[in-house]
This record gives C-alpha cells, structure tokens and sequence, in this order.
C-alpha cells in the first residue's frame, strides 16, 4: 500500500480509523532526513498494510495542522488510534525499527 | 548454493554470497560503492543506516574542492545518482548482526541474510546526546539536532545552540538567519571550529556566544521555554524556544562489535587508515577513530577501502 498524501482538513479523518492505526509523516520539501524516510515508509507500508494507514502531509502546504500538532521539527511521524495520538516519533527511522515499532503500537492497540 | 542466483537456503532466510558488503549510506558508503562498481566487484549497498549520513543533515558545505558552495543533500544524491550509474548496487535494509562465519561474514540485515567475502563498514554516526533534564522530553517540541531540518519552524525566535566545533558553529550560522535571536554556549574560552567559521559567528549581528557555560537543564510546558546554564557566574535560567545540540557523535557500531575490535567511545578501531583488527572488513568515515570527520575525508576513505577490497580479491 503506498502513502497517500492529505491536507491538514483531512488529518481529522485519516485519524479517526479504529480498524488500523494512523500514521501521519508530517515533512517538508527541503528537508533531507524527510526524504530518507519516504521510501522507508514506502517499504513499510507494504509491510504493514493490514494494521497501518500511512499519510503524508507538508508542513509548508498545510502550516495551521501543523502548529495544532505543535510540530517544531521534521520528520515528524503521529501514529493516531480512534482519534487519539498514541505515538511520535522524532526524525529519521530505518526500516526495522519503525517496523518494530508499529508493530508494537498495533500489537497493543489493535484487537 | 544455487550457482544461478547465488542464493543459499529459502523463504525469508535466503542468503546471497558476495564479494562485497557496504554498510552505510554516506559519502564514505557512496564512495566506496562507485569504486567497487568501477572494479566490477560483485557487492551490494545496505543503506538503511541514514541513507545519506550526516552530510545530507548539512545545510551548505563549502569546504568540498571543487565545489564552491552546495547543500548537503545535493552532493549525497550527486555521489549516489554516480555510482547508479557505475552499477552500485543498493538496497533500503538495516544491518542487525555481523558475525565471522569459516573465512567469510554473515551478515544478517532485516531484508535478507548475507554471506560476503569482505564488508567495509560505513555507517557513520549519529548525533549525541547530552544526557540533560527535558533533552528527551522535549525533542520534536524545540528540541533539535538538525537546524537544516527544523530552523523554518523557528523563524523569529530566540533559540540556544550547545557545542563549540564546525557543526555547532555552521548550523549556527544557518539558524541565524530565520531566528531574532541565537546564543551560542561552548563549555570552553575558544572555538574547536575551523577560524573562518568562527569569525563568521563572532561577528554575526544577532548571535551572542557565551564561553565556559553548559546546559544544565531544558525547561517548558508544551514546548520549550527556558533552559538553565552554568556560567562562570553561577547559574542563570534565560528564556528560549528552541535548543539545537552539537555535543559529538556517536558511532553506529553496535552490529558489528562482536566483528573488529571497537574503540571505548565506540568508533573501530583502525590502522593504516581503513584497516580493521579483522584483515576482510574496513571502515570508513565517520564510523573510525581517524581524528578528521569530514566529507572530503570520508570519500576517501571510502575510496581506500574499495580499492584495499579489490585488492585482495585480485
């Protein structure tokens, strides 16, 4: 499954899935450590089809999501369950430990 | 093994043998990848480790011969886009374990499991920790070790930058402009960063440095708000939106330490630049106890231990 890109008015929704858990990659153009994350998310999100949904949204096109979330870095990963946020995660991540983590937070969560 | 595909085993566990693994997604790995590509050594690339290492973190690089001034994503994805086209092999996978195994070194990676003749490890370092109160707490929430990734969302604030050396003072500089305010502390009375660099800084107009001060503490609610230091006069608490760490780096070693012998603060240890207390594996780059961590140093490294790989195959 690829990442499919949202806008800050879709963050709500994309959030709200019981069934799976959420994974928001808030990121920017310029920034280098958003760009070796995308095709980890890529490759995870194969992986994880079944337990995650991953979106992807620019800071710089959505900047009001942005400041709610109280996003000061990027990358910037929110994992959402029902609404609520369940993680985050700070910078880049390689493929084995955010598959590990995921999968955690899905184990947990998840029935 | 089955002589067509050079695979070992089945399922999830195959193996491949190789001449060659590079760890690491550098410019040291780079490096290395377009020399061995060029030596048509049979290798493969496992990138996972930052793919782009701490030089694609750089904002501007001006110290690469050659090359007057360019970003530091730019110059990792011109060094990868050349060794594609050389032939390098790569692949998005971590490496979780590197073991001796007869004369060769399996290595597991989370994708696959390889049996290689030679491994050059290249997979650099990542920023260190302070270790201070509220470091943790706030990282993603005015926390930072990456200014070319989070200055824009601190665009006239006042923001603390910890450490003394070209890092600190070349991110600095970048924050500089997007903050109305920056301050600088060093827990020493004089830059370890190279003097153009630190004249840069001296004598820029919104930037205050502050000498035998370190963070003792970060401070805030939802963000960061303040942060406590200890200066030469005692400690003073000032108020900040962000805190931008350069205190050194630590090597990604840790799969490898049951392979070569490591140094105490982690880096392998090496003789004749790329050598390792193994004679099959390498290091290069950041990942080495050489005293220069640079990317003109690590390309060269990276070079060096194609061309030691190649070598040995002959």
């Amino acid at each position: 499954m690829a990442v499919k890109h949202i806008k800050g008015n879709e963050v709500e929704g994309a959030a709200s899935a019981t069934d799976k858990l959420s994974l928001i990659d808030f990121s920017a153009a310029w920034c280098g450590p958003c760009k070796m994350l995308t095709p980890v998310l890529e490759k995870v999100s194969d992986d994880l089809d079944e337990k995650v949904s991953f979106y992807h949204l620019d800071v710089d096109e959505s900047p009001d999501a942005s400041s709610k979330f109280g996003i000061r870095g990027v990358p910037t990963m929110i994992v959402f369950h029902n609404g609520e946020e369940i993680d985050r995660m700070v910078g880049f991540r390689d493929r084995n430990a955010l598959q590990i983590q995921l999968e955690n937070l899905a184990d947990s969560k998840l029935v | 093994m089955d002589l067509k595909t050079g695979l070992v085993g089945s399922g999830s566990s195959v193996s491949r043998e190789l001449d060659l693994v590079i760890a690491g997604g550098g410019p040291a790995a780079l490096a290395a990848a377009l020399y061995a590509a060029r030596y048509d050594i049979d290798h493969i690339v496992l990138e996972s480790y930052q793919p782009g290492g701490q030089a694609a973190l750089t904002a501007v690089i001006e110290n690469y011969p050659g090359i007057k001034s360019i970003t530091g994503g730019d110059i990792v994805a011109a060094m990868k886009e050349q060794a594609e086209s050389w032939g390098a092999v790569f692949e998005m996978a971590s490496v979780l374990s590197a073991e001796p195994l007869k004369d060769m070194i399996q290595i597991k990676a989370d994708s696959s499991t390889y049996m290689t003749r030679n491994l050059i490890i290249a997979t650099g370092a990542a920023p260190a920790k302070l270790g201070v109160p509220g470091e943790d707490k706030y990282y993603g929430r005015g926390v930072s070790y990456c200014a070319t990734c989070d200055a824009p969302f601190f665009r006239n604030a006042r923001v603390l930058v910890v450490g003394g050396g070209d890092s600190a003072v070349k991110e600095a500089l970048h924050l500089s402009e997007f903050v109305s305010e920056l301050v600088l502390i060093h827990r020493r009375d004089k830059f370890r960063a190279e003097p153009y660099l630190a004249k840069k800084l001296l004598s820029c107009g919104n930037c205050t440095v502050l000498w035998n001060t370190t963070l003792k503490e970060i401070k805030g609610d939802e963000s960061v708000e303040s942060a406590v230091l200890n200066t030469p006069e005692g400690e003073k608490e000032m108020k900040f939106d962000g805190v931008f760490m350069y205190v050194g780096r630590k090597p990604a070693t840790e799969p490898f330490a049951n392979l070569v012998e490591l140094n105490d603060n982690g880096t392998v240890r090496t003789h004749n630049i790329v050598h390792t207390s193994r004679e099959n594996v390498f290091a290069a780059g950041d990942v080495t106890d050489n005293d220069l961590r640079q990317i003109v140093t690590a390309v060269s490294d990276g070079a060096r231990a194609a061309s030691a790989v190649f070598d040995k195959l002959q």
